[in-house]
């Protein structure tokens, strides 16, 4: 019996160790230049940007595709990308010259005006279903009088559709010929004309990019990027003290930060990516009295709670847009932490003792440390602050259909415009949109609107400073900090630059010696 | 002994059949699906509704019940809602990882716990209670420890203090050695709580058939100590123990969720959770039937394995 078991022992570690021989010499030998390597912090769902969600997969769209504009990296202005040029006499109708000499990766040919008028045809087109569509939907028609200039005319006059035609979602071009190869597997055969394309992925374990040799701009320093899945923070930041990767997309726990900048990483950042507001559901009806919504924020301390909780990744905050911005304005009222004036408010709007209300929360979160603090400062002024934990799908659902008292939002957001228009144009009122508050002011409405359409900045500017005003003045929302996001990275890893979409452009990366 | 098998199979399938059709429904039940998952904080409204289409959540319940049914029947496992991935292929990839892990963490705990489960009850059994006391204690401690916590300060210890151990990286089947590395932690952890179980249920099955009759009488006929314990206790005392086995791997192949989370591990259970977590309807509950099936032949395994241990039984 023993002797039977001792030589299937032998057998099989015989049998392994040939497997092992022959499996190591099928293995390809390494590739020459640089590697990079990348935590990424969940699976994939794929590129097609016809339908792509989740900062961590836009990043890599974003490296692979191009958009006629683009965001850079260090201002956040929008820059020239496939589209050399442009013009418009109204915001109506823009003509765009483009870029000559553009190739997409793995030979699928020249960057034409034709390819423009294909992606974002294919946007449009109902049978594919996006949920950008809407964003592409003010298109009235498209011509291409030669290959390199494109005319694009809107239904209304859009002083913000550079944004639309950005290097994100809609806004990247593809090639109808890969498009049309790859079937229904388009999110897993991207092809763009970025400086990045697809290699390979192993969807729950690990992406490899390659540089295209053929880009615009010259191939980009670094010959190939391994992005390898470490879903947990404490273990990715373990492995980036080991030297397993390079760099970390995204570390959001503040103990985390401290030891890696203690250890001497590089702390790549980006200030105010994108603040954090309360909505508050004036069905529900104290909310509806302006006066409460003051004093709510009025009550609460956020100076003191970012401090506590995790000051290198939130500060307090006090508008709906963000200081780079080009339309923000900081001349608005703030509520800084005063509980005597809450208290005062609540009076006068007749509760003097209070009420009761639920923040609606995921069970995934729990309640947070910052729901903890503003439960303690509630109470002080005499508002009762229950939570109400739903898992993540549920708490989705209820706040796109308004079904809370109070929730949070983050405003993750380049144009300015579009978040002013979501929040606060009665037509995106929940649930057709992400109104909340269910604001429907129609000063604010029209002065939108004609912002929107003014093709003189300046005065564009004086409407979009107005609306920062009323809404501030009305307490619509509640904001009530600003987050940053961080990239820690060994000191050699240079270049990178998270722009205000929490984006790396890779091409500006490089390994230093 | 056919009669049994057949009849085992039928009750087999009924038990499938009734868990494919509870997780269908229930799944459903949760509010929240795939496209609201999803989109989380940028869509609403119609965009919602448009995703919502495409993924083919807004045909009728019953159809995608019968699609459902009629694919399985004919060993179609479908794509993921989501990302439109042939579930076969991430299985393909997954399945043998969790079975490796599985299997290792069995022969680790089976090896090491069976002779000190052994060696306790027969110290035990002589009076001398320090090294039954000591083993109780000490498995009872490290079956308190949450697993996340122990993975944690492993990787603390033996990955970055000690560098014996990668935190991260990819599987290589082409290097056994780096995926022994690579694989040893989770074994660990995973071994830590198995053996701890293992352990105690040996200790008192062995110090159970200590006191029978037949040990007595091998004793008697003068047989050594040790031939005692190992030919005539254990044996005896090997039911419960290959119950035990049986469950725990069945347990190691769904439960490994959060080992695979902290040492980035892309198993079954990583897939589950990431279902889960998009509402994937057609990857949970294809995963589930997995599971339903894997506990229901692990369970005839483990019957079939009686009757080889101990020919008394009678099916």
């Amino acid at each position: 019996m023993i002797g039977n078991i001792r030589k299937l022992l032998a057998a099989s570690l015989t049998l392994l160790a040939a497997l092992a021989l022959v499996l190591s010499a099928a293995a390809p030998a390494m590739a020459q230049g640089k590697t990079l390597t990348v935590r990424f912090y969940d699976d994939p769902a794929g590129f097609d940007p016809a339908n792509i969600f989740r900062i961590e997969n836009e990043n890599i769209a974003f490296n692979i595709f191009s958009g006629l504009t683009s965001y850079d990296g260090v201002t956040g202005e929008i820059v020239p990308d496939l589209a050399t040029s442009w013009e418009t006499p109204d915001n109506k109708t823009w003509t765009f010259k483009l870029r000559e000499g553009v190739k997409f990766q793995k030979d699928y040919g020249d960057f034409t005006a034709a390819d423009v008028i294909y992606s974002f045809n294919r946007i449009k087109d109902p049978a594919t279903a996006s949920p950008y569509a809407a964003e592409l939907a003010g298109i009235v028609s498209m011509e291409a009088p030669d290959p390199y200039t494109v005319i694009i005319e809107l239904d209304a006059p859009n002083g913000n559709f550079l944004h639309t035609v950005a290097n994100y979602h809609q806004g990247q071009i593809v090639s109808q010929k890969a498009i049309e190869e790859a079937g229904d597997q388009v999110r897993w055969q991207p092809i763009g004309t970025g400086p990045y394309y697809l290699d390979s992925i192993d969807v729950s374990s690990q992406i490899v990019l390659k540089r295209h040799e053929g880009y615009y701009k010259g191939p980009a320093p670094i010959e190939t990027i391994v992005f390898n899945i470490i879903k947990d923070e404490a273990t990715a930041t373990i492995a980036l003290r080991n030297g397993e990767v390079d760099l970390l997309m995204r570390a959001n726990q503040e103990e985390n930060l401290t030891t890696l900048e203690a250890e001497g990483f590089t702390m790549n950042a980006v200030k105010d990516y994108a603040v954090v507001i309360g909505v508050l559901n004036p069905e529900f009806e104290p909310f509806a009295n302006p006066l409460v919504r003051k004093a709510m924020a009025y009550a609460v301390d956020y100076a003191s709670i970012t401090q506590a909780i995790s000051p290198s990744l939130t500060q307090p905050y006090y508008s709906m847009l963000m200081p780079w911005m080009s339309v923000y304005t900081d001349d608005i009222p703030k509520y800084e932490y005063d509980p005597e004036k809450a208290k005062a408010l609540l009076v006068e709007a007749g509760y003097p003792d209070g009420f009761t209300f639920k923040n609606l929360g995921t069970s995934a979160q729990g309640v947070t440390e910052l729901q903890q603090f503003q439960i303690d400062y509630l109470s002080q002024v005499g508002i009762n602050m229950e939570m109400e934990l739903v898992d993540t799908p549920t708490f989705n659902q209820r706040r796109n259909a308004g079904e809370f008292d109070m929730a949070s939002r983050l405003l993750p957001a380049v144009n300015p415009d579009m978040i002013l228009f979501s929040f606060l144009h009665p037509a995106n009122m929940v649930p057709n949109g992400l109104n909340g508050a269910r604001y429907d002011n129609p000063e604010v409405t029209a002065l939108l609107e004609s912002a929107r359409a003014e093709p003189d900045k300046d005065k564009a500017f004086e409407m979009y400073k107005k609306v920062q005003q009323i809404v501030a003045e009305d307490a619509v929302y509640l904001p009530a900090y600003s987050n940053n996001v961080y990239w820690p990275g060994k000191p050699e890893v240079t270049g990178v630059h998270i722009n205000y979409l929490a984006q790396v452009n890779f091409y500006d990366v490089d390994i230093t010696q | 002994m056919a009669e049994y098998a057949a009849k085992k199979l039928a009750q087999m399938l009924v038990t499938v059949l009734g868990v494919v059709t509870l997780v269908f429904f229930t799944l459903r039940l949760i509010p929240g699906d795939a496209a609201s998952a999803m989109a989380g904080d940028t869509l609403s409204g119609e965009a919602l509704q448009a995703l919502r289409q495409q993924m083919g959540l807004d045909e009728p319940l019953v159809q995608q019940y019968l699609g459902f049914l009629r694919n399985l029947a004919m060993v179609d496992l479908g794509e993921t809602i989501t990302t439109r991935i042939p579930i076969a292929e991430l299985l393909l990839r997954a399945l043998p990882i969790t079975l490796s892990i599985a299997l290792a963490t069995i022969v680790v705990s089976v090896v090491l716990s069976i002779p000190l489960g052994t060696l306790a009850a027969y110290m035990a059994h002589k009076g001398r209670n320090w090294l039954d006391n000591g083993l109780t204690g000490a498995a009872m401690i490290i079956d308190l420890m949450p697993s996340f916590w122990t993975a944690l300060v492993l990787l603390l210890v033996f990955s970055l203090g000690l560098g014996w151990f990668p935190a991260s990286g990819q599987l290589n089947w082409s290097d056994p050695w780096a995926l022994v590395l690579r694989l040893a932690l989770p074994v660990i952890v995973l071994s830590l709580s198995q053996v701890a179980t293992l352990a105690r249920i040996t200790r008192t099955a062995v110090l159970e058939v200590l006191n029978e009759d037949y040990v007595r009488t091998a004793r008697s006929l003068g047989w050594s100590e040790l031939r005692v314990l190992f030919r005539h206790a254990l044996k005896n005392a090997a039911l419960p123990i290959a119950t035990v086995v049986g469950l725990s791997f069945g347990n190691l192949l769904g439960g490994t969720v959060i080992v695979e989370f902290i040492f980035t591990i892309p198993g079954v259970g990583n897939l589950l959770i990431a279902g889960i977590n998009s509402r994937d309807y057609q990857l949970v509950q294809t995963l589930i039937v997995l599971y339903a099936l894997l506990f229901v032949v692990i369970n005839f395994a483990t019957d079939l394995i009686y009757k080889t241990l101990d020919p008394r039984v009678q099916f």
